[in-house]
């Protein structure tokens, strides 16, 4: 198996910074070192840059690529947007001579070369697949006890029906198990595999039309009455989290559940603290949750 | 950008399934693939700026009786219109960060605080801690033309210094008038 590089992409490290720490801090723990992916930028997003132009979307989503390439190390991602971009753009120049070699003549202009050599993984399915449910339980130390909605998000499921079509046939558990390997239970929801509302670029062309599309979904999610979501992804995170925040001054509502990243919350059963993990740091209160995981009562 | 919209029977069944067809009534996806399959670019207003609400969420395909390939088929319909010059102002600005720093979400201040919080770098090791890292990212997309393609129009130009001249003589004329 290859080492593996770390791409932060933009929203994590530029606003949820906490899903990287927890990134680097349970992968740590795992005993799998991540590299820094030094120089990285902008994946760029799926249905926003490659809608523009498709050849910038696959020149930059090669550069990526090549400078994990160049430490010999596969790419980890922990974004969906991110994932859908670098594992179509690598799938799509690896299946095209012609294409590689287009892209290739723009990248030898800053000294890399797409190779296509190597993979490009998403931070759930590798966990799933090659740590396995569980060997993620064999790490638990604190388990939780607590009610989850897990939100799947569009371009995990999506780009995983071209390349490992096992894990999203009939019915789709692969995140659900791994959550539940935490010691919480991933409670079913109404339209649970519907979309945040925030892709494509739809949150920048169309914010209040998204904005009732997250708002339905948050109204599915409390009617189960969970104590959290669980994304995969820092763009459906921010969109839940600061979303709440502009749907109750909009429609008067009182939404307040706290959204987590599956790395959050596997930190959090490893023993590490919220804040170690960044969990403070959001848009939506997520005091009264830390509360509970303090005195015990979000604990097995 | 593979596309094989001449399968589409306009049963409607995307839109059904289209969370954002759900909220506005204005986005209706057969409709842009059946005036696309058309060639209808007469009608452009009626694709524009609608086109740009998908969210990529794939319901459509995942419900598309034809297995069309609906998602391919709006981001292919979006970039004819974006090198037509009809991108929208919020988008042309999220091109015009990656141009700038790389990143479409750049970093900020409150960002950098909570960084150093966490005990991780004040900037993310990403192009925006490296200065070549940048300018290869600027390289490449000089040569693509995508800087090109995100720059202010002169036209936009235009409008906005009429709209200052406009704006300077008026306050001229109330000055010359309350002075009077």
């Amino acid at each position: 198996m290859s080492n593996l590089s770390l791409f932060l992409g933009c929203v994590a490290p530029n606003r949820y910074p906490g899903i990287e720490a927890a990134t680097k801090k349970t992968f740590s723990k795992l005993g799998i070192e991540l590299d820094d992916l030094e120089g990285a930028s902008c994946c760029p997003a799926p249905g926003v840059f490659r809608s523009f132009d498709k050849v910038t979307w696959l020149t930059l989503a090669s550069r990526n690529i090549a400078l994990s390439e160049e430490m010999d190390d596969d790419v980890l991602t922990i974004c969906n947007g991110c994932y859908s971009t670098l594992k179509e753009a690598d799938h799509e120049l690896k299946s095209d001579a012609d294409l590689k070699k287009d892209v290739n003549e723009k990248l030898f202009e800053t000294g890399h070369e797409f190779r296509g050599q190597h993979d490009v993984r998403h931070v759930i399915e590798y966990l799933y697949q090659e740590i396995g449910v569980e060997g993620i339980r064999e790490l638990v130390t604190a388990p939780l006890n607590m009610r989850v909605a897990v939100h799947y998000g569009c371009h995990l499921v999506q780009p995983l029906k071209e390349a490992d079509s096992r894990l999203v046939s009939g019915d789709i558990t692969f995140f659900d198990e791994l959550v539940e390997a935490t010691g919480a239970t991933s409670v079913d929801y109404e339209d649970k595999m519907m979309c945040c509302g925030a892709g494509g670029g739809a949150r920048a062309a169309a914010h209040d039309a998204t904005l009732r599309i997250t708002e339905k979904k948050l109204e599915n999610m409390a009617d189960a009455q969970v104590d959290c979501i669980i994304n995969a992804c820092p763009f459906c995170h921010l969109q839940f989290d600061s979303g709440q925040k502009d749907i109750n001054e909009g429609s008067c509502t009182s939404y307040g559940i706290p959204v987590l990243h599956y790395t959050q919350l596997l930190g959090l059963a490893m023993g590490l603290s919220p804040e170690e993990l960044g969990i403070d740091l959001n848009v939506t209160s997520t005091s009264e949750f830390i509360e509970k995981i303090n005195d015990g009562s979000l604990m097995a | 950008m593979s596309s094989n919209i001449e399968r589409c029977y306009q049963c409607g069944q995307c839109t059904s399934v289209c969370p954002m067809g759900e909220q506005e009534q204005t986005y209706r996806i057969r409709r842009f693939l059946q005036m696309e399959k058309l060639g209808l670019e007469t009608e452009e207003s009626m694709m524009v700026p609608f086109i740009f609400y998908c969210t990529t969420c794939y319901r459509c395909q995942d419900n598309c009786p034809q297995d069309v390939n609906l998602v391919d088929a709006v981001l292919a319909i979006r970039e004819k219109a974006v090198h037509k010059g009809k991108m929208l102002e919020a988008h042309k600005k999220v091109g015009q960060m990656l141009v700038n720093y790389g990143h479409a979400v750049p970093t900020n201040a409150d960002a950098m605080e909570k960084r150093v919080h966490l005990g991780l770098d004040k900037r993310p090791p990403t192009v925006q801690a490296s200065i070549e890292g940048l300018s290869e990212i600027k390289t490449l997309l000089r040569l693509t033309g995508f800087d090109e393609l995100v720059a202010e129009s002169k036209p936009v130009e235009h409008v906005e210094s009429a709209a200052m001249m406009h704006q300077t003589c008026f306050t001229q004329q109330q000055v010359v008038e309350e002075g009077a």
